[in-house]
């Protein structure tokens, strides 16, 4: 038994040297904390696609793709903030596994696929640009993969392909990516950044590293 | 919330946590009310012989999967091409899109049944300690994770805190009554983040400061698999896989 749980204390002391140092304990419990609130929230907007579902009658099963954008938020939003490989697809695992796990969402299990899958497409052109470019076009570009690649996972599971819907199904779902998944993650991320919340995190430390003097905030 | 008692509570969280996952996989391969419905009456009846949750806080707990299921069935009587129910309606009802929609609800219910069951029996400490032990997940990670399910049960605390906070400085409607509009729970919604987002780094404060991380680690109240154990799992593979067979043949 003892030895045993000496293994994870020798591998924390950082015994590999071409790897990074592991991540920090404050953006560990970070990237959990987010992972969770967007749990509970994701949770929420299945509340709304069912009734928007509803509302739309006949075309309720294509209200999913007007919406699909907001489960992307996570993502892009954790690795913004602590730019370390694979944050976004662990807070975006961590996220459906609170969704079904602790909060029962009927889409079961196979959600933590479709998250790691929708997790990747958002970090992809991050990790392209080294987690150290965070520009709006690199925003929209990770809330279009992020669509984008789950797109295809859905339509196998789903039976999408030779519908005649295909093609506006993709359309819906690409545009909610960019506009809910990339461009509202930069919105909250700056204001996330406004209120002070982030100051000791990456991308604020980043951010002062560019500057002389440190910025005083009026509260 | 007390500790929780019953047969299921004593049982190894992981092995729960594995069973669970394990019972859902099988549901996404399901279609059929009928062998659905009888995973749904077992499950329900299982959890009410296991843990010392009563009839009724079992009900209670339904109702959020009740009301989506309804949901469910809804979307899909309305959307799915098919036979129609009955040609008398104004709107169309096809017998495939019911047959579905009820079969996709069920699947929320015994997702969400065992879902049920699995939260009411594992306090978040044993379920952690297991993790670590029999999951080999680092401590580390185990305890991050903790104070995520931590937060989760304060997630409700919290948003009627901001809510009221805000109520207080609302403009008042016509009857007296402060109007919390949808930019009102916008705003709300992104506080949630915020103090989420604080109460996370003074979690990661605390724990560093008690030296998570710096060494080998002891384990408090370890968390025993054994033979009960092997026994739970018998039961809820041959009990899934009678009701298969069951269906399966009829």
């Amino acid at each position: 038994m003892s030895t045993a749980r000496e293994t994870p204390g020798t591998r924390e002391t950082g015994t590999a040297p071409a790897r990074r140092a592991p991540l920090p304990l404050r953006d560990l419990v970070l990237m959990v904390v987010l992972g969770t609130v967007f749990g509970f929230l994701y949770w929420a907007l299945v509340q709304g696609w069912t009734a928007l579902s509803v509302a739309m009658g006949p075309a309720g099963d294509l209200a999913q793709h007007f919406l699909l954008g907001g489960w992307l938020l996570v993502a892009p939003l954790a690795v913004a903030i602590i730019r370390r490989p694979f944050v976004g697809i662990l807070a975006e695992v961590i996220a459906s596994v609170v969704e079904v796990v602790f909060l029962g969402s009927p889409v079961g299990p196979l959600l933590f696929v479709a998250a790691a899958i929708q997790g990747l497409g958002s970090e992809l052109p991050f990790a392209l640009g080294r987690y150290r470019r965070f520009g709006w076009a690199r925003f929209a570009v990770s809330g279009l993969l992020g669509a984008g690649l789950v797109f295809f996972w859905s339509a196998f599971r789903f039976g999408w392909y030779g519908q005649d819907l295909f093609w506006f199904r993709l359309a819906v779902q690409l545009a909610s990516g960019v506009v809910l998944g990339g461009l509202l993650a930069k919105v909250l991320v700056d204001a996330l950044v406004r209120t002070g919340v982030l100051d000791n995190f990456a991308i604020v430390r980043d951010r002062r590293a560019g500057q002389a003097p440190p910025v005083r905030r009026a509260r | 919330m007390g500790d929780p008692h019953g047969w299921l509570a004593r049982r190894n969280p992981t092995v729960k946590l594995a069973l669970l996952f394990g019972c859902s996989v099988v549901t996404l391969f399901l279609l059929d009310p009928v062998t659905l419905a009888a995973l749904y009456a077992l499950g329900a009846a299982a959890v009410l012989a296991t843990t010392d949750l009563g009839v009724r806080r079992l009900l209670a707990a339904q109702v959020p999967f009740v009301a989506f299921g309804a949901g469910l069935v809804l979307v899909n009587a309305f959307s799915r091409p098919g036979t129609l129910l009955a040609p008398g309606l104004p709107l169309r009802v096809t017998v495939e899109g019911v047959t579905v929609g009820v079969a996709l609800a069920l699947r929320t219910l015994v997702i969400g049944v065992l879902s049920t069951g699995f939260v009411v029996s594992t306090t978040p400490q044993r379920l952690l300690t297991s993790l670590v032990q029999q999951a080999r997940l680092s401590a580390r990670a185990a305890y991050a994770v903790l104070a995520g399910y931590r937060l989760l049960h304060l997630l409700p605390q919290h948003w009627q805190t901001i809510r009221d906070a805000h109520a207080v400085r609302a403009p008042l409607d016509r009857r007296g009554r402060p109007a919390l509009g949808p930019r009102v729970f916008v705003r709300s919604a992104f506080t949630l983040l915020v103090v989420s987002i604080r109460a996370g780094e003074r979690i990661a404060l605390a724990l560093e400061s008690r030296g998570l991380g710096t060494g080998p680690r002891t384990t408090w109240r370890p968390v025993a698999l054994d033979r009960q154990d092997a026994w739970c799992v018998l039961a809820v593979v041959a009990a899934v896989a009678l009701v298969l067979a069951v269906g399966v043949l009829a």
